[in-house]
């Protein structure tokens, strides 16, 4: 029986970012379900790969593919690729002003719906399970009727990332940094949560170089980026032998 | 001839001998408005408009939630008669000779009729804000309405005061030059949302002034939309220690004008102000702000905060964002900046990864700017709240976004 085809390809992919080139050549294959960890040092280029892969528009590709289920994510606006089920997990989630954080999910969750052919959910049902999905990541509700991201903590900012997670439930998810300024509960939820969804067939690209995180979501596989290519791939136990030694005594890339 | 009369004869020798606004005048000269003669009105704008009874009905008072009318007299006055007029006008400054006494002298010349308010306090209720809801509907095609609140020491009072007008209630362009007065007492509190939004045709000039005795606070949350003229003018006057103000504007313009102007004056020590405005403005728009506070010798640890912003959601509008500051105190706080520029970039793409095209992303985060200035002004306040539950906002921004040169077009 042949294997079906991983959820996300990625191929020799070059990305620019004004007039510097930080991807230079990266390929990778993430399947339904699967989890791969992406670590390297500051300026490697794993946030620019998320929000390049995102449409970010200061992010140019010069060449490559990304396939998303077999769709050109490339040829896409950002709000395709999102409706496509890409979602990026923002290193720093920036302020929303003025748009109520259980509007904006719920603007963008029925956008998406939309795409698909499905009915909008009214806004009675969708706080139900947006409460639902609050309490179980341990934000309070009232933060559903504040401003997105406007006054929260880094932490409170991260567990909103996860939220809107767990509601658009996504086919992929980058998460760049999600533990950054989490405390122990919130990095526990984002373990819980992350499980959840790829049992269900989510996959997941996870920037982090927090060890102990690393371990409990169970990787399928670890990347180092380096000068803006992959240059060692591995399992849990390079997350480890970087944890130990770091990057600045590893070599050069290899290839991509 | 009756001191009514003759009031009203001396303002326009006044305004005869002084002459109108000057072209070189420094708070007018970006948006010079309509010539003297509009502002007096004619033979043929005695009549009324051709509204149904209720439509133009000049000012109408509706108590609302819980809170009702308690304390809250209200006298609707006849300024042509001499007892009443003297009643209307009792305590208000003279015109004065300032860039917009002008508009004062003509205001004194065509006023017929205005409302007084006061609130005061009610044994037992003093912790109750009192809520009221006041509507303005235009009465003739020239007009000169008056509005004085007087807020006792200590009362706290939420007011939602609209001016909305549909064209097919009256046909005809009106030309109003309202002036309000509110004077609050020690320790009263204001919180004031004013909704301006006349027909394209409208000439309107609307000058609001404002006193604020030891430990007052105001709050003013103003929403105006353009038209052929619209002056919004606020004056306050700071006069107490402690005394609090803020003033936050949305203005929203779809090719017209608006010519927006706060002079906040703090004459005593630990007194504050915040001004803030946010145009957002399309087409051949033309949009004024123009914040100008004055800290006087004495005011210790004053602080004053301006920030003047405004969007172009398409076409080519022009705005004037002027913050100004006149310091004549040392030990004093106060920070002004004015921003012309684009949504913010990280927003947009926030929202658009999150699965919102462009125009739709566009749209919900100018619609939250909007929001949130209106927030900042009235902190908290369940009455805007309300207000902005009601969608007008929305449907105006709406409305705003799809025209020929908005966001989506």
């Amino acid at each position: 029986m042949t294997p079906p085809d991983p959820l996300l390809q990625v191929r020799d992919l070059r990305v620019n970012v004004g007039e510097r080139t930080v991807l230079r050549s990266v390929s990778l294959d993430v399947n339904a379900g699967s989890l791969v960890v992406l670590m390297g040092a500051n300026g490697s280029g794993k946030s620019t790969l998320g929000l390049a892969l995102a449409g970010h528009p200061a992010y140019h590709v010069l060449g490559g593919q990304a396939l998303l289920a077999g769709q050109d994510l490339l040829a896409m606006p950002a709000h395709e690729r999102a409706r496509a089920g890409l979602f990026l997990s923002f290193q720093s989630p920036p302020d929303v002003p003025g748009v109520k954080n259980n509007l904006f999910i719920r603007t963008a969750l029925n956008a998406q719906r939309e795409s698909r052919g499905q009915e909008p959910l009214d806004a009675f049902d969708f706080l139900t399970s947006a409460k639902q999905a609050a309490k179980g990541l341990g934000l309070p509700e009232a933060m559903l009727g504040r401003p997105v991201n406007a006054g929260f903590s880094g932490g409170e900012r991260k567990r909103n990332e996860l939220l809107q997670l767990s509601l658009l439930q996504p086919r992929l998810a980058l998460l760049d940094e999600i533990d950054s300024g989490m405390d122990v509960d919130g990095v526990r939820a984002v373990v819980e949560q992350v499980a959840r969804l790829r049992a269900q067939g989510t996959a997941f690209i996870v920037v982090s170089h927090y060890l102990q995180m690393i371990e409990q979501l169970q990787p399928d596989a670890v990347l180092r980026l380096d000068q803006g290519c992959i240059a060692e791939r591995g399992d849990v136990g390079l997350a480890r032998h970087i944890a130990e030694t770091g990057f600045a005594s590893r070599t050069a890339p290899v290839g991509a | 001839m009756n001191s009514s009369q003759a009031e009203r004869l001396a303002a326009r020798d006044h305004l005869r001998r002084q002459g109108w606004i000057a072209r070189r005048s420094e708070a007018f000269h970006h948006l010079p408005p309509p010539d003297l003669a509009h502002w007096l009105g004619g033979p043929s704008d005695d009549a009324g408009c051709d509204a149904p009874p209720l439509a133009g009905a000049g000012w109408t008072l509706h108590p609302l939630g819980d809170g009702g009318a308690h304390g809250v007299d209200a006298r609707w006055l006849d300024a042509l008669e001499p007892a009443q007029r003297a009643e209307l006008l009792a305590g208000l400054p003279p015109p004065g000779d300032g860039e917009a006494a002008p508009f004062a002298w003509a205001h004194r010349a065509l006023c017929r009729q205005g409302l007084r308010l006061r609130i005061a306090a009610t044994p037992g209720r003093a912790a109750a804000p009192v809520v009221l809801e006041l509507r303005h509907q235009p009465r003739q095609r020239a007009e000169a309405p008056l509005l004085v609140i007087d807020v006792d020491a200590g009362v706290h009072c939420v007011l939602l005061e609209t001016h909305e007008r549909s064209a097919s209630d009256c046909a005809h362009p009106v030309t109003q030059n309202l002036h309000s007065h509110i004077q609050l007492g020690a320790g009263a509190r204001l919180q004031h949302l004013r909704v301006v939004a006349p027909e394209a045709q409208d000439q309107i000039a609307h000058h609001l002034h404002a006193t604020l005795a030891p430990d007052a606070h105001y709050a003013q949350a103003l929403v105006a939309t353009d038209s052929a003229y619209h002056l919004q003018r606020g004056t306050l006057q700071l006069r107490g220690r402690g005394a609090r103000a803020q003033h936050a504007a949305l203005l929203l313009l779809q090719g017209q004008q608006i010519d927006h102007q706060v002079h906040s004056d703090l004459q005593a020590p630990h007194s504050a102000s915040a001004v803030e405005s946010l145009a957002l403005a399309q087409g051949g728009a033309r949009a004024v702000s123009n914040a100008y506070t004055r800290i006087a010798a004495g005011a210790d640890e004053a602080d004053v905060r301006q920030r003047l912003s405004g969007i172009p959601l398409g076409g080519q509008p022009r705005l004037t964002l002027r913050p100004h500051l006149e310091i004549l105190h040392d030990n004093v706080q106060a920070a002004h900046g004015a921003t012309w520029g684009a949504l913010p970039a990280d927003a947009l793409f926030y929202a658009r990864q999150r699965g919102l095209d462009e125009a739709s992303a566009r749209a919900l985060i100018t619609e939250g700017m909007a929001r949130a200035v209106l927030e900042r002004g009235l902190d908290d306040s369940e009455l805007l709240a309300q207000w902005l539950a009601s969608g007008w906002l929305g449907r105006r921004m709406a409305r705003q976004l799809q025209g020929p040169t908005g966001l989506t077009s």
